[in-house]
């Protein structure tokens, strides 16, 4: 393996877990551009949408669609994780948000890490404590070339994640819903004055935000071969460190972050040292919030939105 | 006031009598991670004692045989915590944990309250290095490993090129140091590369291609079973060419469900397993107990120190941990993972064989020992 090769190999390894990164990343920007609140719980519900997944893909594994059908697989399972944990998203803004959105920022933050451990101790009792196995429905087969090699799973979850990405930054600035959304997260009253829906909107980032969050949580299950109920935590202090990084709140800077932080993990266990990748990933974040304490894509004055 | 007052010391005399006048209850705790990435292991380890209670049935001397379990998480203070508590629930007997970096901070308060502690996974060899005379170990330690290990390498797989990679953690990175160690000895092997990972990634594939660049005949996984199914996956994706060699911690069935039809020509070592009818039995009892679809690795080491305590206390006539302790020591015990003895240092008289992942099964492979094919 020459360096050119070996090269592109890591940008492939870096741009796979970046773009995971940055759709965990999204749920957090989004939720806090509207409502200014860090979702706590939303590890835990990318977690839940890698169980739907791992149940649904079985499922339809052991009925034999799988070989028949694989695109239409695919489709279903995506598509029941994400309405279910959209839904889901939908609950946790209802229960444990939507009452306190008037009392301090406090309460709010208590209350989101109070239901990340609620979640995830649901998750815990209902589908046990040990790893579960993904049907490995894209095996071990992918092109090769300049040396570099691309599994046929990582090209279609690299291709998704960036069609959804597209699709959200086409629907936050193409459509009256994304407008609308918009329009709440710069200024809330002034949005309700011109006759916003402000709790309609709330919900509909509550659907978008944890449905993108799914789709990762199924595409970690397919592309690594095991879920836990504790997976989310890991992927969950790295995303959020994406979407801080890219300045939370921002939707490009979600998805550049997440990139970034990808990028970071993976050249630094590449060419560096492997045992000081974490700590390097988290020295970069904070220097990057020292001279740009609004993160990179950032707006600045968060705080003065009232 | 007075009135509630001596109500209350009614209440609390009555609760004191109620419980001198209870049955004779012998009190075995466990420290295992139940909860965190190893409550698999951990979980087989409770079951596994779990199973040895029911199965031994009347105790001698008792009324009733009771397993308080505890908690270690893999996580040092999590585990010391769970230890003091089993020790203030008065248990007789200790079996645990499962993380050396768990177990050795836990025996300090362990061994001080002078409890007999038998832990059915942690290998790390510094354990029973310490002139501790309540502890006694199942599995064979990691420098019997790692001679083990590096035999395989030099006079079967007659490697001439090694890149380690471990976790940083008491087991893992001790094991790798041992490695290290036995290879420099002979200098057959030589060790290339020394990469580390983060416990609980999920992606190792900036690692694995670094490995991939430079090529090694032999790589070793010092990792524990979750990280070790994602990487074996990982490496089959990227078309690695190297043989993978790994140990006890990842030899488990659910790394051959998980990893599925890539891990395959994974080597392993573990110990022996004899044929035994006992064992037979054993895994059906479990898998029937349990509703399981197989028998965690350490769940046999688990049942064996279960059913070891409770014959010692019964030929002992106590659980008296000094007497427990010599009775445990003097004699031979019979158990599904072979016979049981112990050295002077609490070490079980042990050793490991290399197995081979073939059909999605484990098959035993080489004997380090005798150097013949198994």
């Amino acid at each position: 393996m020459d360096l050119s090769s070996f090269l592109l190999q890591q940008i492939i390894n870096a741009v796979f877990l970046g773009s995971i990164y940055s759709l965990i990343a999204l749920g957090y920007t989004m939720v806090y551009g509207i409502i200014e609140l860090i979702n706590f719980a939303h590890g835990e519900l990318f977690t839940a949408g890698a169980f739907i997944g791992v149940i649904v893909l079985t499922a339809l594994q052991q009925m034999g669609f799988v070989e028949t059908h694989f695109v239409l697989t695919m489709i279903i399972v995506f598509v029941m994780s994400m309405s279910y944990v959209a839904v889901l998203g939908v609950a946790v803004e209802h229960v444990a948000y939507k009452p306190l959105r008037t009392s301090s920022r406090l309460s709010a933050l208590l209350s989101a890490l109070g239901m990340s451990i609620f979640l995830s101790n649901g998750m815990m009792l209902s589908q046990g404590v040990s790893d579960r196995a993904y049907p490995q429905v894209f095996g071990i087969e992918g092109i090769e070339f300049m040396g570099a090699r691309i599994t046929n799973g990582q090209i279609f979850i690299i291709i998704l994640a960036v069609a959804l990405m597209v699709g959200l930054q086409l629907f936050v600035h193409r459509t009256r819903l994304g407008k609308a959304m918009r329009a709440t997260a710069q200024n809330k009253t002034m949005a309700r004055i011109l006759g916003i829906d402000i709790d309609q909107t709330i919900r509909i980032t509550f659907m978008i935000g944890p449905a993108l969050g799914a789709a990762a949580g199924v595409m970690v299950g397919l592309h690594y071969g095991a879920v836990r109920f504790d997976m989310g935590f890991i992927f969950m202090i790295k995303a959020f460190a994406a979407a801080i990084l890219g300045g939370i709140g921002s939707i490009p800077g979600a998805m550049l972050g997440g990139l970034i932080i990808g990028t970071i993990e993976v050249m630094w266990a590449a060419f560096l040292p492997s045992a000081w990748k974490d700590v390097t990933t988290f020295t970069v974040l904070i220097m990057v919030l020292y001279f740009k304490p609004s993160g990179l894509l950032g707006e600045g004055t968060t705080e003065v939105r009232v | 006031m007075k009135k509630a007052g001596i109500i209350v010391l009614c209440l609390t005399l009555i609760l004191g009598f109620q419980s001198m006048a209870l049955a004779k209850t012998l009190k075995i705790g466990t420290l295992s991670p139940l909860t965190g990435p190893y409550a698999q292991d951990g979980t087989d380890i409770l079951q596994g004692v779990k199973t040895a209670v029911a199965v031994y049935g009347a105790l001698k001397g008792y009324d009733k045989v009771e397993v308080v379990p505890g908690d270690s998480a893999c996580d040092g203070g999590k585990a010391t915590m769970a230890a003091n508590k089993l020790i203030n629930s008065g248990v007789n007997v200790i079996i645990g944990a499962y993380c050396s970096s768990a177990t050795e901070p836990a025996q300090i308060p362990i061994m001080d309250a002078g409890i007999v502690q038998i832990t059915p996974a942690s290998t790390n060899e510094r354990l029973t290095a310490k002139g501790y005379k309540y502890f006694f170990r199942m599995p064979p330690r990691d420098d019997v490993q790692a001679w083990s290990t590096v035999q395989f390498l030099e006079k079967k797989l007659k490697a001439k090129t090694i890149a380690l990679i471990d976790d940083k953690q008491t087991y893992t990175a001790g094991l790798t140091a041992n490695i290290e160690k036995f290879a420099k000895e002979k200098n057959i092997v030589k060790v290339i590369a020394h990469e580390y990972i983060t416990p609980g990634d999920s992606d190792f594939t900036a690692v694995l291609t670094k490995l991939k660049r430079i090529n090694p005949d032999v790589i070793y996984m010092s990792v524990y079973q979750p990280e070790g199914s994602k990487m074996i996956q990982q490496a089959r994706k990227l078309d690695m060419s190297s043989t993978f060699l790994s140990e006890d911690a990842v030899f488990h069935p659910k790394f051959l469900e998980v990893a599925g039809k890539n891990a395959e020509g994974v080597y392993l070592t573990f110990a022996k397993a004899p044929e035994t009818p006992e064992r037979d039995e054993f895994v059906q009892t479990y898998m029937k107990m349990w509703n399981a679809k197989a028998v965690g690795s350490y769940a046999y080491y688990a049942y064996d120190a279960g059913m070891m305590a409770l014959a010692a206390i019964e030929k002992a006539s106590t659980a008296d941990a000094d007497k427990l302790q010599q009775t445990i020591r003097d004699n031979t015990w019979t158990g599904v993972s072979g016979d049981i003895s112990f050295d002077e240092h609490g070490d079980r008289k042990i050793a490991h064989i290399v197995w081979l992942v073939k059909d999605n099964k484990f098959v035993p492979f080489w004997d380090p020992i005798t150097g013949k094919d198994l």
